[in-house]
């Protein structure tokens, strides 16, 4: 990792750059919307993130009944890939779901590899609104993938958001307790050398 | 709390059981994951939990055949069943056979993350109020070793209480000032059927009428001035407990009346209400003064006096059983070296035999509160007849049993006279009053005693 930091653009095409997560669009996705999730992982998790070109969406993922993407599908699709970061989050317009649950804003593996977020439900017209809810769901996930589980404290970013309002009230920040966890974690991955080139 | 809880899922599909533990272990707990009945009845002979998620529809064991085997391996087991949607009627009769709450597959993120909360939230409590009263048992049973009987006198009132305890009949216990009869009261209820309820102690002594009777009954918001919201009175919190009135020989005739309805009848109204309140409770009374005296005065009525005296004990005083004196002196200097961290190892032979010759106007509370005393003010290993030469004084002083007024000022004056060496002059100024008046009334003393023959 730079000793500077890592830049807050998120124009990263260059596969020989070193990065810590890897952001993979699925279909058709905003430039900015991955502009955005880059740029918030990167300021508010510490992780470098290298942005991809659209994928195409998996076709086996998608459930004909429901109308909806698996998301633990795609999730082990991301997970499956040989080599690039050893983090990876999927990026997807459509809705997405789990068996057992209706909807979900996002899934990812705790404390594991991949992660997969839908900005289907986070739409508001406001664009600001929007973009903001992307990055929270996209900062939260990513937290799982460190290996934070949810949060009781009302102002972290890692509690569970029971709805789209409660989302918009929680700041894009971690408690104080999940910010040294995060710390913590991050440096522990950094010190093993695992950052992938 | 919630992140300690220790989930099982059961259900045989897999990727629902991977795809609910996935979820749960991000919510914060403990998940464990089973594909059939028998295999979660196998995990379970290894270890309970705190939460099941059971699917009702698994082949050979059902969701609801398995919620049976668990209630009765764990009757406290939270279970919340998962079913389909069009099965609702089996998760509804799976709630009547003890399951919490059940969720319609697929369910919406929110209400499985607020099922689950509520159920870890209702778990934790039940546990909590579990650990609590487990505490209160503990501490209630320290607290009964304070009856420490050596006497033949207080084997009997402990044989009466283990006799009359599991009976529902009202008791009535007497006794002076001092001698233990909240604890009485207390055993009486610790080993009563209700002794899972409340015990609910009031002194009648200590309040007002109108104070009293809004205690006991309650008062609905508005029923006086001040009554800004409404309040459970003492009656509707002793249900199914025990409610301990002390000193219920200072109650007034209009409250006998009034607590002997609500004994009657079994229920009661709220200062100010209008609707009855059902109660049941065991009423154990307490007084240190003479109830049939107090009858035949016309000051406490027949009936009541009755209703309250189905069983009656009587607790002796301290010196009508001494053999009790060196049993609770050395209970309470162990209760007392607990308390303040010291070492005193007991009583030299001395000032025991003080103790024991001491005629304990205040029974055993007194003795309680001169071992804390000495306790406190000792330094040494053995609390020695030096340290309790107080007590001597204080027999002088208070050994006027029986003594009239006239007879206790005789007694003073002379003992002032006799420390002043005769000399009247002192005496009257050490006593507060001129020196004829001094004269005068020794003058009467003489002529007294002269009427009845003691003097020649």
């Amino acid at each position: 990792m730079d000793p500077a930091g890592p830049p807050l653009s998120s124009e990263v095409v260059d596969p020989h750059e070193p990065a810590h997560l890897d952001l993979i669009p699925f279909g058709i996705i905003e430039p900015m919307i991955s502009s955005v999730v880059a740029a918030n992982i990167q300021a508010v998790v510490g992780l470098f993130v290298r942005t991809h070109p659209p994928s195409e969406l998996p076709a086996d993922a998608f459930i004909t009944m429901r109308n909806q993407y698996d998301a633990a599908k795609i999730i082990h699709t991301i997970g499956q890939a040989d080599g690039g970061a050893p983090f990876k989050l999927g990026l997807i317009a459509h809705d997405l779901c789990i068996p057992i649950l209706t909807y979900v804003y996002g899934e990812s593996q705790m404390g594991g590899s991949a992660a997969v977020i839908s900005t289907a439900r986070l739409f508001d017209t406001r664009q600001e609104i929007f973009y903001q809810r992307i990055a929270k769901v996209a900062v939260h996930e990513t937290g799982h993938l460190v290996g934070l589980a949810h949060c009781r404290q009302i102002d972290c970013l890692m509690r569970f958001s029971r709805d789209i309002e409660q989302l918009d009230r929680l700041p894009l920040l971690f408690c104080s307790v999940c910010e040294y966890e995060i710390a913590r974690q991050i440096k522990r991955f950094i010190n093993m050398g695992t950052a992938g080139k | 709390m919630a992140q300690a809880m220790q989930v099982l899922v059961v259900d045989d599909e897999e990727t629902i059981c991977l795809s609910l533990a996935a979820w749960l272990f991000k919510a914060g707990y403990r998940v464990e994951t089973a594909g059939s009945g028998q295999e979660a009845l196998t995990q379970l002979k290894q270890r309970l939990f705190d939460i099941y998620l059971l699917d009702i529809k698994m082949p050979s064991m059902d969701g609801l055949e398995l919620l049976a085997e668990i209630k009765a391996l764990q009757p406290d087991a939270a279970a919340i069943m998962i079913t389909a949607h069009g099965s609702i009627q089996t998760a509804v009769a799976s709630m009547k056979k003890g399951a919490v709450d059940y969720l319609c597959k697929p369910f919406d993120p929110d209400e499985l993350s607020l099922v689950m909360e509520r159920v870890a939230a209702t778990k934790a409590l039940k546990d909590e109020n579990e650990v609590l009263r487990m505490q209160l048992m503990e501490q209630q049973a320290a607290f009964l070793e304070g009856i420490v009987a050596q006497s033949a006198a207080m084997h009997a009132v402990l044989a009466d209480i283990e006799e009359m305890a599991p009976s529902n009949a009202a008791v009535l216990i007497t006794g002076e000032t001092g001698v233990g009869k909240d604890l009485v009261a207390r055993m009486i209820h610790l080993r009563s059927r209700q002794a899972q309820g409340p015990f609910i102690a009031v002194n009648c002594g200590a309040q007002t009428e109108s104070l009293l009777e809004s205690e006991l009954f309650g008062h609905e918001r508005g029923a006086f001035t001040g009554a800004v919201k409404a309040r459970r009175g003492l009656l509707e919190m002793a249900d199914g407990g025990t409610l301990f009135l002390d000193e219920i020989g200072e109650i007034t005739q209009k409250m006998q009346v009034a607590l002997l309805r609500v004994l009657e009848d079994k229920h009661f109204q709220r200062l100010g209400g209008g609707h009855p309140i059902d109660t049941q409770f065991r009423l154990i009374c307490a007084t240190h003064r003479d109830l049939l005296q107090l009858r035949r005065e016309e000051l406490f009525r027949e009936d009541f006096f009755y209703r309250i005296n189905v069983f009656s004990i009587h607790v002796p005083p301290l010196r009508q059983r001494r053999e009790d004196i060196p049993v609770l002196a050395d209970f309470f200097l162990q209760k007392y070296n607990q308390e303040t961290g010291k070492r005193i190892e007991g009583f030299t032979q001395n000032a025991m035999a003080a103790l024991c010759a001491y005629p304990w106007p205040g029974n055993a509370r007194e003795l309680r509160n001169v071992v804390e005393r000495v306790v406190v003010l000792t330094r040494g290993r053995m609390i020695g007849a030096a340290e309790i030469a107080f007590l001597e004084k204080s027999a002088d002083a208070c050994d006027s049993d029986g003594l009239t007024l006239k007879a206790l000022e005789q007694r003073h004056i002379n003992s002032v006279l006799a420390a002043c060496e005769g000399n009247i002059t002192h005496a009257a100024k050490r006593l507060g009053i001129d020196r004829v008046t001094l004269s005068r009334k020794l003058k009467r003393y003489q002529a007294s005693l002269a009427a009845s023959g003691e003097i020649k």
